[in-house]
């Protein structure tokens, strides 16, 4: 059985349709990039998962539970771990008083273990906390009653970059343990490096599904090859050079085709340095985006 | 499962404290107030047309008990705590969708049912702590005068005030979980519980309009009545209570089937 099974959703605001017909599975013990510009529709689904908003048409199911049975929703919730994208904590409470009224509803046996990890000052009240601190505390409550599932919505924002490691680190161990990560993020090099499959959403659309080793290689290869001389573009350049950019005797490129055809396509010029490899996801998200390059603000 | 309960409780202790101690500061007002300006009430019981008197549910205001009544319960209780009531209820739901409090609270395998039921059983803190300290201090205050009062009307004027502030609350918790704005909410629900008081007092001065104020809650609770005649009215206490049992199986209908 599927962790998450997502069928044909779709949520209507009148003419807009902020999930048009989206459908995918998120299996157990799987990292879920699900990946997607600010706006594109991902905080929707996932509060779609949580029973927070009703579908217009379609369905899901979180752990076996129909998401329009609110009975069902809400008891498997207990196995559910939830990372907000914007954190409503009660702001007058300390961390710790958060923590334990959270604990009252689901447990928390976990809890001591996660604060080793990432470590809000737990005496102070929530509203004295910076964004980082208030993540951190957001990851804790999430994971520390060892949720089967785990929905994350943006979850390393605002963590400085050794608590981002941490919690990848943190998602990769819990993968490994068995447990099922959801998570959606616009930072396309955090997607990149700890989720095994990535499902792109634009305009409310499921645009792409795929392994990310599968989505890196369908994106090309980047080319950088340096000539000994300026070369006639015309001469050097085939139909599976995209994106070509030649600056002097450099020259630029994503390579759509097979590696052995550029090889031998390569050797009949003069050169003195070539670099092939994987190109960043920013880059094959260029082609589900135009040019237009995702907004890192929000 | 009474997490939410607890926090509710919690957030309701700081105001209720707050709304004793104005009443506190209040009643030793009128209190001091009351022996120099009792022989003079005659005067002024005469000097005043009638309906100026059935306006404010005014009566007997020679005696402390309805000079307390007049002065304390007529006004303050039945408007001033009542809209407290309303500003609470309002803010009940509202205020959690809007700072997404919600989104967090809702991640816990708890129902939509038990999130508003737990958030209106924790009205009994401001109920509890306003009653009892009131009717203590109203109580201790005329005995300090060398006055008393009945201490069983006294605990009826406020035991039959509960289901009265209910209802308010009630209000505003119908209005929380319909408008999205807190704000807006809140001062929806004052409003109408200001215009019903209204409505209420001033349909009460002309018997052709009166029954106009039969759909005011102020008009099922009347602490005049019951501090200086002694009439419990149990049964408009009744109706009271279905009505807002009523109001909060409203709130918990919409509020399950609403997105948020």
């Amino acid at each position: 059985m599927s962790a998450i099974r997502i069928t044909d959703l779709t949520k209507r605001y009148g003419e807009i349709a902020a999930n048009d017909g989206i459908s995918f599975a998120v299996g157990r013990g799987e990292i879920f990039g699900y990946l997607g510009p600010n706006g594109a529709g991902k905080t929707t689904t996932i509060r779609l998962l949580l029973g927070l908003i009703k579908p217009t048409s379609g369905t899901a199911k979180l752990l076996g539970a129909d998401i329009r049975d609110r009975r069902a929703l809400t008891a498997a919730k207990a196995d559910l771990g939830y990372l907000p994208d914007t954190l409503g904590f009660e702001e007058r409470l300390t961390g710790r008083e958060a923590l334990d009224y959270f604990s009252r509803m689901r447990g928390d046996e976990r809890r001591d273990e996660l604060l080793e990890l990432f470590d809000p000052p737990l005496e102070q009240r929530i509203e004295t906390y910076s964004a980082g601190n208030q993540r951190m505390l957001g990851i804790v409550q999430a994971f520390m009653h060892d949720p089967t599932v785990a929905i994350l919505d943006e979850p390393t924002a605002g963590l400085d970059p050794l608590k981002q490691d941490r919690m990848h680190a943190f998602l990769e161990a819990e993968r490994d343990a068995g447990k099922t990560i959801f998570f959606s993020s616009h930072v396309l090099s955090e997607v990149q490096r700890v989720c095994d499959r990535v499902g792109i959403i634009r305009e409310g659309k499921l645009v792409a599904l795929e392994d990310i080793n599968d989505l890196l290689e369908r994106g090309g290869k980047e080319v950088r090859v340096q000539l000994t001389e300026s070369v006639d573009e015309r001469a050097f350049v085939t139909e599976q050079m995209i994106d070509v950019e030649t600056v002097d005797s450099t020259v630029r490129f994503t390579y759509t085709g097979e590696a052995a055809a550029l090889l031998d396509h390569l050797v009949r010029f003069e050169i003195d340095d070539v670099d092939i490899g994987d190109p960043q996801l920013d880059d094959i998200f260029k082609h589900y985006y135009g040019d237009e390059t995702p907004s890192e603000g929000r | 499962m009474t997490a939410i309960f607890r926090l509710e409780s919690r957030k309701r202790v700081r105001s209720s404290t707050v709304l004793v101690a104005v009443f506190a500061l209040l009643s030793a007002l009128y209190f001091s107030m009351f022996p120099g300006i009792q022989d003079e009430m005659d005067v002024f019981e005469e000097a005043f047309p009638e309906y100026m008197f059935e306006l404010f549910g005014i009566e007997a205001i020679h005696t402390v008990e309805g000079f307390i009544a007049a002065e304390i319960y007529a006004f303050f209780w039945v408007l001033l705590v009542a809209i407290y009531f309303a500003y609470i209820g309002a803010g009940l739901i509202a205020s959690d969708i809007q700072n997404r409090t919600m989104d967090l609270t809702l991640s816990n395998p708890v129902s939509r049912e038990s999130v508003v039921l737990q958030k209106v059983a924790a009205l009994w803190v401001p109920l509890v702590a306003l009653n009892v300290g009131v009717s203590i201090i109203v109580y201790v205050g005329a005995l300090v005068i060398g006055e008393s009062f009945d201490p069983v009307s006294l605990a009826m004027a406020h035991l039959l005030s509960v289901p009265y502030l209910l209802v308010c609350a009630g209000i505003g918790l119908v209005l929380s979980v319909l408008i999205d704005h807190v704000r807006t909410a809140r001062a929806t629900a004052l409003s109408i519980v200001f215009a019903l008081w209204l409505v209420d007092s001033v349909s009460s001065v002309d018997p052709e309009y009166e029954w106009i104020g039969d759909l005011a809650p102020s008009r099922y609770y009347d602490p005049t009545a019951i501090l200086v005649r002694e009439e419990y009215a149990l049964l408009d206490a009744g109706i009271l209570l279905a009505v807002f049992l009523v109001l909060v199986a409203i709130a918990v209908f919409v509020f399950t089937r609403r997105d948020i």
